[in-house]
């Protein structure tokens, strides 16, 4: 018995398991609490070895890319805000530069709207490695760290909260700016957690880096060469744990990126180890940029573009001038029509290259938004990882792929 | 309704041929279906190591309705620094598929990245790869009918399309049409008959 | 129940059942999409859902008194929780937690089930998008009142 289609089918529609001999095909999944998410993977054991592993996904298929047909260019992006779940606010900064970029209007976003729109991403990154790392570890047993880093990401979905109204999708980045200047006492806040932030990297490094269980599990498990890592279209962390430093916001830098001093973290090995490594190193720098940014939030400026066919116009003008009310009225009824054209626009996701690839045929609606999934493309490198190891070490190169499945299905 | 934003149809997204923005994002070419596996191996030779992505777009009404657009970057596939990737190569690759025999050759053999990307293609959109290890639908249960991101199939699923909106309508234990009732409706009643210099009533006030 | 002097308790068997089942509901790890990170956050030190008894969730559903569904439920994914709520034993309360699992959510389309109460039923909606962990420690709280006074899932009823 092998995992052929049918046998898939089989699992898919819920019916157990073949035997034969000592090989045992089993379905980890959908719902399983080290899947992280609704992932299926039929896997042929033979005791604890994995002799073949295949992957069902579509199990949290959305039809975002439909939806977001139906919807305005300035409605969009809610839905899509909803893909990679872990990074709403990263979503929304690419989609907002591609339809920026068709528009025309890439080099009149304000720079303190960039300033906030970096800000945002790279704690969204923190954030999102928070819960890869929590999630990580209970995998392996480790359930503090858990309640480590999700202090941290408790701390930084306020200030998400503070600025965009919401803990997750907050719709905050908007085609033109951002939507409303940071509130009063945000930046307080935001000092807080960049003087409170080393000391927690330090518990966290100390609880996990030299651990010899955690270690043991991951060191040497899941090995990608460079060449594989090309092959299977793995971009990112795991990308960067083989060897190759491609990172979007050095090779194309957009929203004031090339302004800030970070490093992008390397490693040789290429094993769950390094791309572990890989992720906390990312964390900090994130946390660098961040403390950039913060040194140019304090001179004011505006924080939309100055063009009222694109940007709501302020509602304190709108009680007051004419126009403001027209135009107000226009983009809300019926948003604005981008020019025709495609464009393709990435960002460094904390997956990975991040991109969509946008149509537009002159109307105030997209015609057609494909996603470049970094974790569709990343999860399917685990059919090959997995041959001839443990189940347990299957969960572990789950972990250090770091998918999400809003974005592997959408 | 005449506006100042509504661009010129000129140049429309719509025409394979049609001149675009200048956005650089990526070297473009477009090829025909049978030529498509020789420019991705020549691309492949050049350096394009990392197949990027697989899409389609269905442009319905257009001849040929359909357009499967490659991402290609070329990436040393060694390990490397920041500096010497530098700014990579990117390539955009698109072909143009017709309606009747929606099919195009495979690339897994080329990059197996595409193996997911080439089914959620057949699955959403019901084009063909010749030559694929295991074409079958991806993100749709198996048994599903239609292709749901094609142009022509409903948003809301053949099943559901007539069926009023929103879902929840039929939910509410209050049927549609109910006249609202209660004091509150009733005291707004008064006030819009007041404002419209009617009796309380309804009728005309003399 | 009435605390007597010394240290006895007097009350009715089905008022300490009740109150020990909703002192202890596990829930099962049934995370679909973003709200399945709320409810991880549920977990974590600031909302702690320990303290309302729910310490562990339960991967196994038969070892799950509560099934949240927390996220968009696909097409795919439907037979699934259906299978799944049969799984547990009863009895067993629900909870659909967002807009997603509770009507659809933003997504009027093809590809998600509208309101996962037309597969299995729901005691408690939670409305949000994400809801806040407020927000599902609010329902847990609401599911545990409904324990204590014998509602559709008391002891001596069928779920």
């Amino acid at each position: 018995m092998s995992v052929t289609p049918e046998a898939v089918a089989r699992a898919t529609t819920l019916d157990v398991v073949e035997v034969k001999g000592n090989a045992m095909t089993l379905s980890m999944g959908p719902q399983h609490p080290s899947t992280h998410g609704v992932l299926q993977v039929v896997v042929e054991v033979s005791g604890e070895i994995v002799e073949k592993a295949e992957m069902e996904i579509g199990y949290l298929h959305t039809g975002i890319e439909k939806t977001a047909e139906n919807l305005f260019w300035t409605q969009a992006g809610t839905v899509i805000e909803r893909m990679d779940y872990l990074n709403p606010l990263g979503n929304e900064l690419t989609y907002t530069l591609a339809v920026e970029k068709l528009l025309g209007v890439s080099d009149r976003i304000p720079e303190r709207a960039q300033s906030i729109r970096v800000l945002v991403t790279e704690l969204t990154r923190i954030a999102s490695h928070c819960v890869w790392l929590g999630t990580g570890g209970i995998d392996l047993g480790a359930i503090s760290t858990f309640f480590y880093t999700f202090d941290i990401r408790e701390d930084i979905l306020d200030l998400l909260e503070q600025s965009g109204g919401a803990r997750m999708h907050p719709h905050y980045i908007r085609i033109g700016g951002v939507n409303g200047d940071v509130p009063a006492g945000f930046l307080g806040r935001l000092d807080a957690l960049i003087a409170k932030f080393p000391q927690r990297m330090r518990e966290l490094r100390a609880l996990l880096q030299n651990n010899p269980i955690l270690r043991d599990r991951m060191i040497d498990v899941g090995i990608v060469s460079p060449a594989d890592a090309l092959a299977w279209g793995l971009t990112g962390p795991s990308l960067r744990a083989s060897g190759i430093a491609y990172d979007v916001r050095k090779a194309f830098p957009y929203s004031g990126y090339e302004k800030y001093a970070f490093d992008v973290p390397v490693r040789d090995d290429g094993d769950a180890y390094a791309r572990f490594l890989v992720r906390l190193d990312e964390m900090e720098e994130a946390m660098r940029i961040v403390g950039q940014v913060r040194k140019e939030l304090d001179t004011s400026g505006p924080i939309m573009i100055d063009d009222p066919k694109i940007a709501q116009p302020p509602k304190e003008a709108i009680a007051l001038s004419m126009e403001a009310l027209i135009h107000h009225f226009k983009i809300v009824s019926e948003s604005f029509r981008v020019p025709p054209g495609d464009v393709y626009v990435a960002t460094e996701s904390p997956r990975g290259e991040l991109a969509y690839y946008l149509v537009s045929n002159g109307n105030n609606r997209p015609y057609r938004v494909r996603t470049r999934p970094p974790s569709m493309y990343n999860l399917q490198a685990l059919k090959h990882m997995v041959p001839g190891n443990l189940i347990a070490d299957m969960v572990v190169m789950i972990g250090s792929l770091d998918p999400v499945f809003g974005e592997v299905d959408r | 309704m005449p506006s100042s934003q509504a661009p010129s149809i000129a140049g429309s997204a719509l025409d394979p041929s049609a001149v675009r923005p200048d956005i650089a994002d990526a070297e473009i070419f477009r090829v025909a279906p049978a030529e498509l596996r020789a420019k991705l191996l020549l691309l492949r030779a050049e350096g394009c190591s990392l197949l990027l992505d697989v899409g389609a777009v269905d442009y319905l009404g257009r001849e040929p309705r359909y357009d499967v657009v490659y991402h290609l970057l070329a990436l040393p596939a060694k390990p490397s620094s920041v500096a010497e990737i530098g700014v990579p190569r990117r390539v955009r690759v698109l072909a143009g598929v017709p309606a009747e025999a929606p099919m195009l050759p495979t690339v897994c053999d080329l990059w197996p990245s595409a193996n997911w990307a080439e089914r959620e293609i057949y699955d959403l959109f019901g084009i063909s790869f010749e030559g694929h290890p295991d074409l079958r639908r991806i993100q749709m249960p198996e048994g599903w009918e239609g292709h749901p991101l094609r142009k022509d199939y409903p948003l809301r699923g053949p099943a559901r399309e007539a069926t009023p909106r929103p879902a929840f309508a039929s939910k509410s234990n209050v049927p549609a049409g109910t006249p609202p009732a209660g004091k509150v409706a009733a005291a707004l009643q008064k006030q819009i008959a007041r404002a419209r210099g009617q009796a309380p009533n309804g009728t005309e006030k003399t | 129940m009435e605390v007597m002097p010394g240290q006895f308790m007097l009350g009715k068997l089905d008022d300490v059942a009740r109150w020990a089942q909703s002192s202890s509901v596990w829930p099962l790890t049934m995370g679909l999409a973003c709200c399945a990170i709320e409810m991880m956050s549920v977990t974590n030190s600031t909302y702690d859902i320990a303290r309302f008894g729910s310490e562990v969730f339960r991967a196994s559903p038969r070892q799950a008194d509560l099934m949240i569904v927390s996220g968009r439920v696909a097409q795919k994914m439907g037979p699934i929780i259906k299978r799944l709520y049969d799984q547990m034993a009863d009895p067993k309360w629900v909870i659909s937690m967002g807009a997603c699992a509770s009507s659809g959510g933003v997504f009027d389309n093809y590809a998600i089930v509208q309101g996962v109460d037309t597969i299995v039923p729901v005691d408690v909606y939670v409305p949000g998008c994400p809801p806040t962990p407020d927000g599902l420690l609010y329902a847990v709280n609401l599911i545990q009142q409904q324990i204590r006074q014998g509602g559709r899932g008391g002891i001596l009823a069928k779920a």
